[in-house]
């Protein structure tokens, strides 16, 4: 493999912070789409413009491993990484992000549905059970 | 004009029992627009009123760069505690400005961001499928066309994990409802109701009502699509249940004095069809609402304009042309 394994730029993680967790996901998993087979670490750094550390890229892909957006194989005494999604993928994670970071992303996305509590769950199981006769029952009874 | 100028910036109160009384009776599309043109002109008027404080009750201050023939002794009689009046007035519209623009900018930003989420999916397609697993449906209003990027069209956001939990007669019925959100314009009732709320607080409740009924209006048009009224309820009854991280047993002590909006969605698709009158007859409760409804915008844009007309021939007199 080429590059330094452990020569992280000191300047490099500084800069990663600032430019926000969900993007560097964004871009590691964007190289990662690139890669012409499963690759390792040092190889998607290489990729991503060289301005990264090695640990930042490692943390980044543990995490993407974590969401279920990449998975990893053991060969030798490292690993090498697969994006687990295509595309579409990528656009969930973004689409994640924006639901996450904007607490009152209802007042401008219509949910389907909102939140229930505890109470309104118990009313709203009784109601189905009664519009469809039971708990099993799930073919249309409507007019 | 006495006391009166101040009508317009408490007549909001009366937003409340009106979208109560709408939401029980009239069609949740009746009860949306009512509650929202209603959000709109009692907004605007508040500000008006707010506006026209501030010119009475400051232009003599020294300091001020409005002529000081705006704010004769004439024109300050007419407003009780001008000087205060128009101080206050400064502050609160400086409070209304800031937060509609905060509002508007949070509301495009949202909109951009979402759209560039979808953008690695197929564009072309309305319907936006994401592989995640938690389930959520969004309807996503499109963007307009800017300098250097054509205009988006609105799309639909829905999550595998949606899409799984769901039959397909049920899939059916929340394409149905997103895409009514969308060809209904929704968010921009929804945005509308949002800023009347910044211009004056008291119509805050509106935001809620208005957010409500036009969920019900989705759902009927659903309803009126898949030609199944059940059919739609076990919809929303079912993505809400599947889509359920309950906050805990938040406020379990409490006795919730009412049921949250999916439970009161769901009654209401399985109870009968709303009739689709526009206007309901005058001596049932919801007619009664209406007019009440009505007496006050037009109380409170007729005591606004009264005050704007008023206030703007003694500024004419007074402004030496």
């Amino acid at each position: 493999m080429n590059g330094d394994p452990f020569g992280g730029h000191p300047d490099g993680r500084d800069r990663a912070r600032r430019r926000g967790q969900g993007e560097l996901e964004a871009q590691v998993l964007a190289a990662l789409h690139h890669s012409p087979g499963p690759v390792t670490a040092a190889w998607v750094q290489d990729h991503l413009g060289g301005d990264l550390a090695y640990t930042t890229v490692m943390t980044i892909l543990s995490r993407l491993h974590a969401k279920k957006a990449v998975t990893r194989e053991r060969v030798g005494r490292s690993y090498v990484w697969t994006p687990a999604a295509d595309e579409a993928g990528l656009a969930a994670l973004r689409m994640r992000r924006v639901l996450d970071s904007e607490s009152d992303r209802d007042a401008v996305l219509a949910s389907f549905v909102s939140a229930l509590s505890a109470q309104d769950e118990q009313l709203l199981r009784s109601l189905l059970e009664r519009a469809t006769g039971g708990p099993g029952a799930s073919e249309s009874s409507g007019a | 004009m006495g006391v009166f100028v101040f009508l317009p910036l408490v007549l909001p109160l009366t937003a409340l029992p009106i979208a109560r009384l709408a939401g029980q009776h009239l069609h949740p599309r009746s009860t949306t627009r009512l509650l929202t043109a209603l959000a709109v002109v009692l907004g605007v008027c508040s500000t008006l009123c707010l506006g026209l404080l501030m010119v009475v009750g400051t232009a003599q201050l020294p300091g001020n760069p409005l002529p000081d023939g705006w704010s004769d002794p004439e024109v300050r009689a007419a407003v009780p505690a001008a000087e205060f009046a128009g101080t206050a007035a400064i502050a609160a519209l400086a409070a209304v400005l800031t937060a509609c623009g905060t509002e508007l900018r949070r509301h495009y930003r949202v909109r951009s961001r979402t759209h560039q989420a979808l953008d690695g999916l197929p564009s072309g397609t309305e319907l936006a499928v994401l592989p995640d697993d938690s389930p959520y449906a969004y309807a996503v209003p499109g963007l307009p066309a800017r300098p250097g990027r054509p205009a988006r069209p609105g799309r639909i956001a829905v999550s595998r994990g949606m899409l799984h939990s769901l039959d397909s007669d049920e899939r059916r019925a929340l394409l149905a409802h997103e895409r009514a959100h969308l060809a209904e314009r929704h968010h921009r009732y929804q945005l509308a109701v949002r800023l009347a709320g910044c211009a004056n607080p008291l119509l805050l409740p509106l935001r809620t009502a208005v957010a409500f009924s036009a969920e019900r209006w989705a759902d009927e048009e659903a309803a009126r699509t898949v030609g199944d009224r059940r059919l739609t309820a076990r919809a929303v009854g079912k993505a809400a249940l599947v889509s359920r991280p309950t906050p805990g047993p938040l406020l379990a002590g409490f006795a919730a004095p009412e049921p949250g909006p999916v439970p009161r969605r769901v009654a209401a698709l399985l109870g009968p069809a709303p009739t689709a009158r526009s206007w309901p007859p005058a001596l049932t409760p919801a007619g009664l609402a209406a007019l009440v409804a009505a007496a006050g915008t037009a109380a409170s844009a007729l005591s606004s304009l009264n005050a704007a007309v008023a206030l703007f021939l003694v500024l004419k007199a007074a402004t030496p042309l």
